[in-house]
């Protein structure tokens, strides 16, 4: 047990009371909550009782909440004696609709009081400016804080959200799991307080499920007492370190530690919303069983029985660390029976392992993906990697792989859903990839190729792939899971993305922007059409187009994908919205390239060259706005005055060395020689030249000069016009 | 403890719960939910408390005998309590006890299963309970059968029997296990493992199993258009075991999959329909009501 004290520990003290305020507990006892909801089902409690607290006229000194799959504990301190509901004056209908003729109230003023909880004493005509009101004039209320509570704790509970609820009785009340008992006391008085057919006793239950212990419960010191002593750990954050320490104890016996990602990665926190009474235990399993890949290992001690992976020097060990509910008063029979278990779960796998060996080389699994269904819309996994691999062609040549490369690429594509029909991905579905990896290896395809299987599905919290192949598998995978659920309608919504398509777009532009090759969205998005061509889910937001001509879904697609800029985890410093803004209003289509422009304008933020070349683009643009162009193409014949013709002669020996460099994708660089060039010279000439003049061929030209300088600029990098510098000057 | 001497215990102490020992359905089902004193029991407002041994079928999971814990053919002790008491949880762990497990020397634990039964429309909320990290029954809170929200709910509780004899004599192989006095499960079940799995991979006619599961379907919409319940129901059964051995020889691709199963739960609906439409008709025509809920205790 750690000696660090936490805030339970603190509370035990008994702290100074004056009579006007006391501490709250409420205790709500459930059957075995799922430990997936826990986490949120804690936060909510502190949230929900906060506002609560807040809505009705209370004050506290603090909010706490805890949790353990048969408790949700909530303790309020400080919590006011007495609700206060301060003095109030609340305007009605004027003055005129509240009484008839004959000087009696009207139904708007009586509707308006009742609606309000006043009565006609109440009313009290006002008078301002705005002419005479009727007021109900409600006086400060004071009452025990203990009339309102039962009330208040009971629509706490019902305000508890979880993923799915159930009903267990006959009242039809809801919850996670059925809720059992219910504890709520206010300094030492009891409260009454209704959930269904249960009623809050001063008592709470220990030693669950196997010794069961009813005890009593007079105060919120007497309940951690009792929860102390039962070796309950309530408060989460102390369970996990208590759990964690346990652990890496116990591995040590082992000469080993814990494996890292068991501990990040959901399996203490699990584990830690698994039990209230930790108690660790550890075990060993056959070595032979290291012979199975260290994912398979991982996997299956981790599903099947919630136990820890002891590692040493990166190498697994055949040991395990499980976390007990309770001290078993025989461990031995325990241990051995957890030991037996975890053996012949890992048989099942080795199992499973030399099944699917038998029906290796992958390619061969490959042949059955018609049987799975990718979506009931969109054809089978077969379907898809006839896709994946057309997409794999403008992928290859936008990276400008060479041919061993380009021949990996396809193969990767060709067997990147093998391993969707193996026993192995069958039983552990998360290690879909990782299964094909070591398949591909054990096929003799190239590393390249049996690497790429598995960094398909990354990124995954921080990790993303690190080999070309991968990173285009991953590109490639993800961008015809879009663009097919795009092309069927199914879009992700605010609240609604069930495919996950949110993450994959996010996942592309995370991976191309790591890879920094170039994405060209377009060419993938009518690539996709074509080899999505065969597939029976003609609909209507496919529609029928021109073989060039993106889809209106394609379109939607597109939009969404470098909308995802916006969410993206900018290096720091990241670049501000507006800055993304001009540079989507800009034609956009290789996506990495449109991340470098962005980049690249972030660089200059607040740089006077950024401002002037800002300003060229918003005064030209300005003056574009609503006019119409009629001429494409300056005459320099036509250009009269002095100025206009410098401002041509400016653009003509600029243009080329503006082009070049945004051809070299120095945008930074173009951007300051933009706005050096044309800055001053455009300034003289909108002082004294008017474009907008009469003669209408005069006018079209200088327009044409005005769009010619304006677009060679806002056709390639941004519109600047869009940055909020340019406005805010605008407008002041 | 022996495999026989269990089934005895927990009869008597679900007998003393109030449960009717109802006996196994003797039609191949996947699983103790198929059986209509659970299906039919689940439904509606009649109190209904269940208790029985029922073989399951499940043709994918044969293991020719080879493996120590999978079968395809093995047996759940099924019970169902509805309403459900408040106390349960602790009811069960009662059982436990009188099965002689002395709960203080293991380690129990509830972990979260939410099951469903896609076939038979039906879904609830629970758990695995866990012995020492053995997966020994399965606790669940129905809320909806035949794709119906339930009114009452139900507690159906699962008992591995196997995997908990196995516990109790700490065997490794479900065919070690001693089944009564000098005679072992492997006695017993080993030969049948064996061939079955031979059946149900190798040599089911897979078109006659076809042809066999549309005519049954067709049978079962028949005769619940000629408002026989139970006989409908029973054709629903051999759907749901054509549909699982056409699954064993791989005749059933990802893509029919969702098909097969729907047309099953199209029929689980019609029954529980019917079988509400009747209850609601209960009072104005009580003989056949009393036949038609046979296996229902009226409390």
């Amino acid at each position: 047990m750690p000696t660090k004290r936490s805030r339970l520990t603190r509370a035990l003290r008994p702290a100074p009371q004056t009579p006007r305020v006391a501490d709250l507990l409420f205790e709500i006892g459930t059957e075995e909550l799922p430990a997936a909801y826990l986490p949120s089902l804690i936060d909510q409690l502190a949230r929900e009782s906060t506002a609560l607290v807040h809505s009705h006229h209370l004050t506290a000194a603090g909010v706490e909440s805890y949790g353990t799959p048969r408790r949700l504990a909530l303790i309020i301190r400080g919590l006011d004696a007495t609700q206060r509901q301060p003095a109030e004056e609340i305007r009605g209908p004027a003055k005129q609709a509240c009484y008839d003729p004959q000087g009696k109230p009207t139904p708007a003023l009586l509707g308006f009081l009742r609606s309000r909880g006043g009565s006609l004493a109440d009313v009290k005509i006002i008078s301002s400016d705005k002419g005479d009101y009727a007021y109900l004039v409600k006086r400060p209320v004071a009452g025990p804080t203990t009339k309102i509570l039962p009330a208040l704790l009971a629509e706490l509970i019902t305000r508890l959200r979880a993923p799915k609820t159930m009903r267990w009785d006959a009242t039809g009340v809801r919850f996670a799991r059925p809720i059992r008992w219910l504890v709520a006391l206010y300094g030492t008085t009891p409260i009454r307080c209704t959930f269904g057919r249960l009623v809050s006793e001063p008592r709470t239950w220990v030693g669950l499920p196997k010794r069961p212990r009813a005890a009593a419960v007079r105060s919120l010191q007497t309940y951690l007492r009792t929860l102390k002593t039962a070796r309950i750990i309530l408060d989460h954050p102390q369970r996990r370190a208590v759990i964690e320490q346990a652990v890496r104890r116990l591995a040590t016996r082992h000469r080993g530690e814990p494996v890292t990602e068991m501990l990040t990665h959901g399996l203490l926190d699990e584990v830690t919303h698994l039990v209230e009474e930790p108690v660790p235990m550890a075990g060993t399993f056959d070595p032979s069983y290291l012979a199975l890949p260290r994912e398979v290992l991982l996997a299956s001690m981790a599903k099947h029985q919630r136990v820890f992976a002891v590692e040493s020097n990166g190498r697994l060990v055949p040991a395990c660390v499980a976390i007990l509910e309770g001290t078993p008063t025989r461990p031995a029979t325990v241990r051995a029976v957890i030991e037996r278990i975890l053996n012949a779960r890992l048989a099942d796998s080795l199992l499973f392992w030399n099944e699917d060996h038998r029906r290796l080389p992958l390619h061969q699994m490959a042949e059955q993906l018609a049987g799975v269904t990718f979506h009931a819309r969109l054809g089978s996994m077969d379907d898809k990697t006839v896709r994946l691999r057309a997409l794999a062609e403008p992928i290859a040549e936008a990276w400008g792989l060479a041919d061993e490369e380009r021949q990996q690429v396809r193969r990767a594509c060709q067997l990147a859903k093998a391993d969707l029909v193996s026993a192995m991905v069958r039983e552990f579905p998360t290690l879909q990839g990782v299964i094909g990896k070591y398949y591909a290896r054990d096929s003799h395809e190239p590393e390249p190729v049996a690497e790429a299987l598995e960094e398909q599905y990354l990124p995954a919290g921080a990790r993303l792939p690190t080999t070309v192949i991968g990173a285009a598998l991953a590109i490639i995978d993800k961008f015809d899971t879009l663009a097919s659920y795009f092309s069927v309608g199914i879009e992700p919504t605010g609240d609604q993305d069930p495919f996950g398509l949110r993450r994959a777009a996010q996942g592309i532009v995370e991976v191309a922007w790591q890879m920094h090759r170039s994405l060209p969205v377009e060419r993938l998005l009518l690539t996709h059409k074509s080899s999505a061509h065969r597939q029976p889910s003609p609909t209507a937001s496919a529609g029928r187009t021109a073989p060039d001509d993106l889809t209106v879904a394609a379109k939607h697609l597109k939009k969404y994908l470098f909308e995802r800029l916006y969410t993206f985890a900018w290096p720091t410093p990241a670049p501000s919205q507006d800055c993304i803004d001009a540079v989507l209003a800009s034609p956009c289509n290789d996506l990495v390239d449109t991340m470098d422009r962005i980049v690249n304008l972030q660089r200059l933020s607040g740089q006077t060259e950024l401002l002037k070349a800002a300003k060229v683009i918003e005064r030209t643009r300005n003056i574009l706005k609503g006019a119409p162009i009629r001429q494409l193409d300056v005459d320099p014949a036509r250009l009269q005055e002095p100025l206009e013709r410098h401002l041509w002669e400016v653009y003509t020996a600029h243009r080329d060395r503006v082009l070049q460099l945004t051809e070299q994708k120095a945008y930074a660089e173009a951007t300051t020689t933009y706005g050096e060039a044309f800055y001053t010279p455009l300034h003289e000439f909108f002082d004294r030249v008017l474009v907008n003049v009469p003669d209408e061929p005069v006018r079209q030209n200088r327009l044409a000069l005005m769009r010619a300088i304006n677009t060679l600029y806002t056709d390639r990098i941004a519109d600047l016009s869009k940055l909020t510098l340019v406005q805010h000057e605008e407008s002041a | 403890m022996q495999f026989q001497q269990l089934i005895r215990i927990l009869d008597t102490f679900w007998e003393r719960q109030g449960c009717h020992l109802v006996q196994p359905y003797e039609l191949e089902m996947g699983a103790g939910t198929f059986h209509p004193a659970t299906f039919f029991g689940a439904l509606g407002l009649t109190p209904s408390r269940a208790a029985y041994v029922q073989p399951s079928r499940r043709p994918t999971d044969g293991r020719y005998g080879d493996n120590p814990l999978r079968m395809q053919r093995y047996y759940q002790y099924q019970v169902l309590l509805k309403p459900t008491p408040d106390d349960v949880q602790h009811l069960y762990l009662d059982s436990l006890r009188a099965c002689g497990l002395q709960l203080e020397e293991h380690d129990v634990r509830f972990v979260q299963d939410d099951w469903e039964s896609p076939t038979l429309g039906a879904w609830g909320l629970g758990w695995e309970v866990w012995i020492d990290s053995l997966e020994a029954t399965q606790f669940t809170y129905f809320q909806q059968v035949g794709g119906l929200d339930l009114e009452h709910i139900s507690c159906e509780i699962t008992y591995g029997l196997e995997r908990i004899t196995m516990f109790a004599q700490a065997t490794t192989g479900v065919y070690q296990l001693a089944y009564g006095p000098g005679v072992s499960y492997g006695d017993l079940h080993l030969a049948n493992e064996r061939e079955s799995s031979r059946y149900n991979f190798e040599l089911a006619d897979v078109a006659l199993h076809q042809q066999l599961f549309t005519l049954y379907e067709q049978d079962a919409h028949r005769l619940l258009d000629a408002q026989a319940l139970l006989p409908a129901y029973e054709q629903l059964l051999k759907c749901s075991h054509t549909f699982n051995l056409l699954d064993a020889r791989g005749a059933i691709s990802q893509s029919d999959r969702p098909r097969f199963v729907l047309r099953i739960r199209t029929l689980a609906k019609r029954c529980a329909e019917l079988y509400l439409e009747r209850q609601g008709q209960e009072p104005n025509n009580k003989g056949q009501g009393k036949q038609q809920t046979a296996w229902v205790v009226a409390t």
